[in-house]
């Protein structure tokens, strides 16, 4: 029953989104407002059909309707409720449709927000959308169904994939969703500027908030989905370049890039055809990175060959975005003449391009090793897979290159820079920075990496912490105000430039994470039998006891560890080899004490003869400032979103 | 205001340099990373080419075959596509889906006419669950869509 109220509606939000692609047009080409308004009842209709569908599915879940093909491949009668719900999007079709209904809700967002400030380009936006979402819903409902039911119901279903059982896995793809979703909006509003000819930037002003917060969601998303792999794998580490990992991680890098070139757009009237260049191979990879995972096309190339229809149109619907995009950019391109141009290297504008060519050359990187073994396995017979080490021979010199940037572009002036300017804007970070790149290796940071990293973080935090110390000076003596409330007016005043600023706080954080967890990981395997110890950094492990644990729906063997170090008190760890009732394959839970410093990471192997089991142990120095880190940068991204336009100087 | 000729050439060659520099950095890393995959029947036929290279092995890990050493972490198998079987050395701990009778791809360095020592063993993630009473015959098919799969 609910199954088709979520069918029907699914069909009837597709007929309308054709609705919503045409006619906006009708009413621009014979000048009827009356049109253009049908074309946003028809977006605040979708919205509340797609909603409709997806609590009909969901209903369909809880009521264990096996009936349904996808409630039966992704459920059954022991899983827990939480996940029954969330087991919705735990399958290719579902997360399409959850894909859809939240471009529904952004569509129907933007429809109602932007509707009277932008009355030029909304026909257009909404028309953008329109084809966007049609493209969408037709995958959905003729080529990727959630809604097929079986002719013979089973009685129980084949429960969800265990290792998707877990909080950290159920909000990891929404908020990804989100990021990619999100962009549609700056990508219609672009395109929709280009073709009213409104060359100017009124398109990035309009959508710089949604800009931001589609970054903060993929952020968030992708830093869900590191932490899950990293306390769920057991494998002790949270990125393992993973193509499906790589496609949300290209548009995260292509929508950073856009994010500070259009800085100098709003500024300096400068990167016209470069914005709109970014934001149109943002939104092409976010669906890019959807199509990728959701069509099965990664696990195998031979999705294609099993399902041709779905790859077929993927392929399609891209061509045409594409196509349609970039075609409109270079019929429009002299409207998009600059009259300013770069005027010296020592300038922002010229730092925020060499940030751009660094954030695109990732970009491409990550592009190149997902995609060079999809084409190779496609043209030819040959199968190559592309490993880590070339992720991380490249990404390492783009992240230290980047640490740079992140050190010069806050506090470097437009246009063009005085030497005594930079000397006394750069001076003491640059010498605080090589000292301390020297004397890295004094406290154990042997690696040269680690030191320049050390070195860089030192340089950006110093130049942050120099602007921010004298213009909290310049409001204590200008307003006789006090430290703090001189800071707190400051940061509250100008709030984009002091958000943007705590994420740089927040990356600094992170990147000292990633080089104390990836160059100093410390990684034991050890055979224990009761009563027997074993040392990893300044800790002592000792196995306790062996037993067997049991919940409702899965049963395991635990095994009891004690963890002792001078001068703390001893902590019991508890990992665990999980067996999940439908499914006879174990799965692995990690135990993880983590303190500050670092993370103690103790994995349970097989038994290797009577009474010893193998462990591995990992310690995982400063893995936990990945996660602070991030942390820190959503407040800043949230903060500096509080501020719509920029400040205009009087 | 127009940018002097001779500024613009050193804001072209800034940017070439540092472009091309990365364009180098991502090719020359990326050559090198490349591992090529082969079934035992294809490495097989091409033993003495792929003397001393880093290679991938995939197939099904031949019911039977599984030996593990007491008291310690070592292991044997054979990975086999149907046709041939690779003999594979083993020492660690091995991942969660690994199996006898399970897709599995092994990592290593192939030398010709002796058992490949791996490295690493990735056992086959699938989305899909194959349910636990499939018929004869769904096994059978299910098998050779994983085979084919993992070519």
């Amino acid at each position: 029953m609910w199954i088709e109220i979520a069918h029907f509606s699914t069909l009837m939000a597709l007929v309308l989104s054709g609705v919503l692609l045409i006619a906006p047009l009708v009413g621009l080409r014979w000048q009827r407002v009356v049109w253009i308004r049908v074309g946003r009842q028809a977006a605040f209709l979708i919205c509340a059909l797609l909603t409709l569908a997806v609590a009909g599915l969901i209903i369909s879940f809880l009521k264990h309707d096996f009936s349904v093909k996808y409630v039966a491949e992704h459920a059954s009668l022991k899983l827990p409720v939480f996940y029954l719900a969330t087991a919705m999007w735990g399958g290719h079709e579902g997360s399409l449709l959850l894909w859809g209904w939240l471009l529904s809700l952004f569509v129907a967002i933007a429809a109602w927000r932007h509707w009277a400030t932008h009355p030029v380009s909304m026909p257009w936006v909404l028309s953008i959308l329109g084809g966007v979402l049609l493209g969408f819903l037709l995958l959905v409902v003729f080529l990727s169904s959630p809604f097929e039911r079986l002719l013979t119901p089973p009685f129980d279903g084949r429960d969800l994939n265990p290792l998707l059982q877990d909080p950290g896995m159920v909000f990891h793809p929404p908020f990804l969703y989100l990021g990619y979703v999100g962009f549609a909006i700056p990508y219609a509003f672009a395109m929709a500027a280009l073709i009213t000819s409104q060359g100017d930037s009124e398109w990035i002003l309009a959508t710089r908030r949604w800009t931001l917060f589609s970054w903060a969601m993929l952020t968030i998303g992708i830093v869900f989905g590191a932490y899950w792999a990293y306390y769920e794998l057991g494998w002790g580490g949270y990125w393992a370049w993973d193509p499906v990992e790589n496609a949300s991680f290209m548009p995260w890098l292509t929508g950073l890039a856009f994010l500070h070139s259009v800085m100098v757009q709003e500024r300096r009237r400068m990167f016209k055809t470069w914005n709109l260049f970014l934001i149109i191979t943002t939104f092409a990879l976010s669906l890019l990175g959807t199509f990728l995972v959701r069509s099965g096309v990664l696990s195998s190339v031979h999705a294609f060959a099993t399902d041709p229809g779905r790859g077929v149109y993927i392929l399609l619907f891209m061509a045409v975005l594409l196509l349609f995009s970039f075609g409109l950019l270079t019929r429009k391109a002299d409207l998009l003449k600059e009259t300013p141009q770069l005027e010296s290297a020592l300038s922002k504008e010229f730092s925020f391009l060499v940030n751009n060519l660094f954030l695109v050359a990732g970009a491409c990187t990550v592009l190149l090793g997902t995609l060079y073994p999809l084409a190779m396995e496609t043209l030819s017979t040959a199968k190559v897979s592309v490993g880590a080490p070339y992720y991380n021979k490249v990404f390492i010199p783009i992240m230290l290159g980047m640490l740079m940037l992140m050190g010069v572009g806050p506090t470097i002036p437009w246009q063009k820079a005085t030497f005594s300017r930079l000397r006394q804007e750069f001076l003491l970070p640059l010498i605080i920075g090589i000292i301390g790149a020297l004397l890295a290796p004094l406290i154990g940071i042997s690696h040269p990496f680690g030191a320049i990293a050390a070195g860089l973080i030192l340089f950006v935090g110093t130049t942050h912490l120099k602007e921010l110390t004298r213009n909290t000076r310049i409001r204590m003596t200008r307003e006789s105000l006090s430290a703090p409330s001189a800071l707190l007016r400051l940061v509250n005043r100008n709030k984009r430039r002091y958000g943007g600023m705590l994420v740089h706080l927040g990356t600094l954080i992170m990147v000292a994470g990633f080089v104390g967890s990836g160059l100093f990981q410390e990684e034991k395997d050890v055979f224990l039998g009761k009563g027997d110890s074993m040392q990893i950094g300044s800790w002592t492990l000792t196995l306790e006891t062996f037993h067997q644990t049991a919940q409702r729906n899965w049963h395991a063997d635990e095994a009891v560890v004690r963890a002792e170090r001078a001068g703390d008190s001893a902590l019991l760890l508890k990992p665990q080899k999980r067996v999940y009732n439908e499914h006879s394959q174990p799965t692995t839970e990690a135990a993880i004490h983590s303190t500050w410093r670092e993370d103690l990471y103790v994995v349970l192997g097989d038994g290797v003869k009577e009474g010893v089991w193998a462990f591995r142990v990992y310690r995982n120095p400063l893995i936990a400032w990945i996660w602070v880190g991030s942390g820190i940068m959503m407040v800043g991204v949230f903060w500096a979103m509080l501020q719509g336009r920029r400040l205009q100087r009087t | 205001m127009k940018t002097p000729p001779n500024r613009r050439l050193f804001f072209l060659i800034t940017l070439v340099v540092v472009g091309g520099a990365l364009a180098a950095l991502i090719f020359s890393s990326f050559t090198d990373a490349l591992v090529y995959f082969h079934t035992p029947t294809e490495a097989l036929a091409k033993t003495q080419d792929l003397n001393g290279k880093k290679v991938r092995i995939g197939g099904m890990v031949q019911t039977g075959s599984l030996v593990k050493e007491s008291g310690t972490l070592k292991i044997r198998f054979q990975v086999t596509d149907g046709k041939n079987q690779t003999p594979v050395r083993y020492e660690g701990m091995v991942p969660d889906l690994f199996r006898e009778g399970q897709g599995v791809v092994v990592e290593g360095i192939w030398h010709a006419k002796q058992d490949f020592i791996a490295d690493s063993i990735l056992a086959k993630h699938s989305e899909d669950y194959v349910p636990v009473e499939m018929s004869e015959q769904g096994v059978a098919k299910a098998k050779e869509s994983l085979l084919k799969s993992l070519k």
